[in-house]
């Protein structure tokens, strides 16, 4: 009994920084913020702070600017999450096979997603640079009309594609999930006389589903929170700076109120919104998890 | 291996596709690396032109940049220091220790993983600011000592795999829950430490939106210096992309430094733990 005892107090003890931390700089502000988006707070009036109720909440159903970002949030995400779960899993389905060099590919592919923003988009603009930019020399030897990669028509695809390059971060966790299917599966398929083809979309992909699954929820949580990659990429590209509108995301959105007009209450009610936008999304996945994503529930019982 | 051939052509089509692939995703890079060494405000290159190694002193000169590189140094410091190892107590603590509330309160970590940082950011700042840590270190001392869910949750699934009899062992040798941790846990999940110190390590360097709220500029960390400051010359306000790439460059060798040492840990330890899950 007094050996139980210990390890419950070394148990608490032991958590115990973890979890203060979590309750006064995690939980509290958290909730801090919540009741902030219910008052006047614009950043100088924290001594005389009003209670308007849903008054934040009903100026952002009539601000436009929120409501055209959110949607093109959405837009994004729904291009961006399964292009890089697409990417991300097929690169790591090449690297599974036997294949000389395979750490300097793997080196390669993880790379982009190591690079700070900083980097990544600085090298990017000379990617996009509409004068004599790369692509565009690109495009010039494939006798295509060049195309203004920053400008109005071509900027989200530019952020899509800047955004598809670091998919390759995806290719370890996937890596360690193929690594983990059992090598007979496909012996006894083939055995069967079951093609390449058929062992991928018999086994491989369902076994899979569980990592998919978790890719896709990161995903989405990533995708919709994206902010700093639109400002960087902008034109001057400095931390306030207002994108082009196809790349003024929400997030963007909250943080020109905040940090460009001081409207601290709105901005929290702005990302308050987002945040049950982000649980709603997972939610939804987690639903419908159970009719596509296979778990081996019976073998680990 | 006999090969017959059409797997031939099979292989051949995969190295086609692999190199197309590393290509494509090392484009940006050389591209970088190219135009950091071409002359100021000349248009993009593709091909070398000329090798102008100056734009890296220069780089370096037109800010003050190793002293916003020493900042990063300190902020990496703490960072990894105290961030990995009270993660690594937390995960041991949620891995090898029975108690009431256990599975309830690991539910709270994976949930933080979850949460959208930028939700506490703001109050996080207000927070800060009346506790009158604004412009201190102090902000990632916290942080740190408050662990990350991410790398709690790495280490718990890696513990999880270490033998109970060897527990036992120690234990009836007397020794205390935290030495049976220090001494026998830690030093048998040295790649799971290095691979959270690596983690850490990158997520702290090119942090740079915490440091902006943070702290004040004096005190910035190199990765919030290069976004806010640019590189211009004398009164114009044009930036020189040359150097800036340049700068670019160096701030990213930390990163592939440790990248490079680290990513055979990186993948045994996900490759262990992720089989496990």
């Amino acid at each position: 009994m007094k050996e139980k005892n210990r390890r419950i107090v070394a148990f608490y003890l032991m958590i115990s920084p973890w979890f203060l931390v979590f309750l006064v700089f995690g939980l509290f502000p958290m909730l801090y913020g919540l009741y902030l988006s219910f008052t006047n707070y614009y950043g100088f009036n924290m001594n005389k702070l009003k209670w308007v109720g849903l008054h934040q909440y009903k100026t952002l159903l009539t601000d436009s600017d929120a409501v055209h970002a959110m949607g093109r949030t959405l837009y994004l995400t729904a291009l961006n999450v399964p292009l890089s779960t697409i990417i991300g899993l097929g690169l790591a389905l090449l690297l599974n096979r036997r294949i000389r060099g395979a750490g300097i590919y793997r080196t390669v592919f993880y790379l982009p997603s190591i690079v700070p923003v900083v980097s990544s988009v600085l090298m990017w603009k000379f990617m996009f640079s509409s004068s004599n930019g790369i692509l565009n020399s690109i495009l010039e030897f494939l006798h295509i009309p060049a195309v203004n990669w920053m400008g109005y028509d071509y900027a989200r695809l530019s952020l899509l594609i800047m955004l598809l390059w670091g998919a390759g971060g995806g290719v370890l966790v996937n890596l360690a999930g193929l690594k983990g299917i059992p090598r007979d599966l496909y012996e006894a398929a083939a055995i069967d006389g079951a093609a390449p083809f058929q062992s991928l979309r018999r086994i491989t992909l369902p076994l899979m589903t569980p990592i998919i699954f978790f890719n896709v929820v990161l995903g989405i949580i990533g995708s919709l929170q994206i902010y700093l990659q639109p400002i960087m990429l902008t034109p001057g590209g400095r931390l306030m700076d207002r994108p082009i509108d196809p790349n003024y995301l929400y997030v963007v959105h909250a943080f020109q109120q905040i940090f460009s007009f001081q409207r601290f209450a709105y901005g929290m009610a702005l990302l308050w919104v987002m945040f049950i936008v982000i649980l709603v999304l997972a939610l939804l996945v987690f639903r419908t998890s159970k009719y596509w994503v296979y778990y081996e529930t019976e073998q680990e019982g | 291996m006999p090969t017959t051939g059409s797997s031939r052509i099979g292989s051949f089509v995969l190295y086609v596709v692999l190199v197309a692939c590393s290509i494509v995703f090392l484009l940006p890079l050389y591209l970088a690396l190219v135009n950091s060494l071409e002359n100021w405000y000349a248009v993009p290159t593709i091909l070398p032109e000329v090798f102008k190694w100056d734009n890296y002193k220069f780089a370096t000169q037109m800010l003050d940049f190793w002293h916003y590189f020493g900042n990063s140094l300190i902020l990496c410091g703490i960072s990894v220091f105290t961030s990995t190892f009270v993660s690594g107590l937390v995960g041991y603590a949620f891995a090898r220790l029975q108690a009431p509330g256990r599975s309830a309160l690991f539910m709270i970590v994976l949930s933080t993983m979850m949460l959208p940082g930028i939700v506490t950011q703001i109050p996080q700042y207000i927070l800060f600011y009346k506790f009158g840590l604004i412009n201190t270190y102090l902000p990632w001392i916290i942080g740190g000592l408050g662990g990350n869910a991410f790398f709690i949750f790495l280490y718990r699934q890696f513990f999880a795999t270490i033998p109970k009899e060897l527990e036992e062992a120690a234990r009836i040798d007397g020794c205390s829950i935290f030495r049976t941790y220090w001494n026998m846990f830690i030093p048998l999940s040295l790649p799971v430490v290095a691979t959270v110190s690596i983690f850490n390590f990158q997520g702290t360097w090119s942090d740079f939106i915490t440091p902006f709220f943070f702290l004040k500029q004096v005190k910035y960390p190199l990765a919030t210096a290069l976004t806010t400051i640019n590189y211009t010359e004398g009164g114009s306000t044009q930036i020189i992309q040359q150097v800036s790439v340049a700068a670019g460059v160096i701030f990213m060798i930390p990163i592939l430094i440790t990248f490079f040492i680290g990513q055979r840990f990186i993948v045994d330890g996900i490759v262990t733990t992720g089989v496990k899950g």
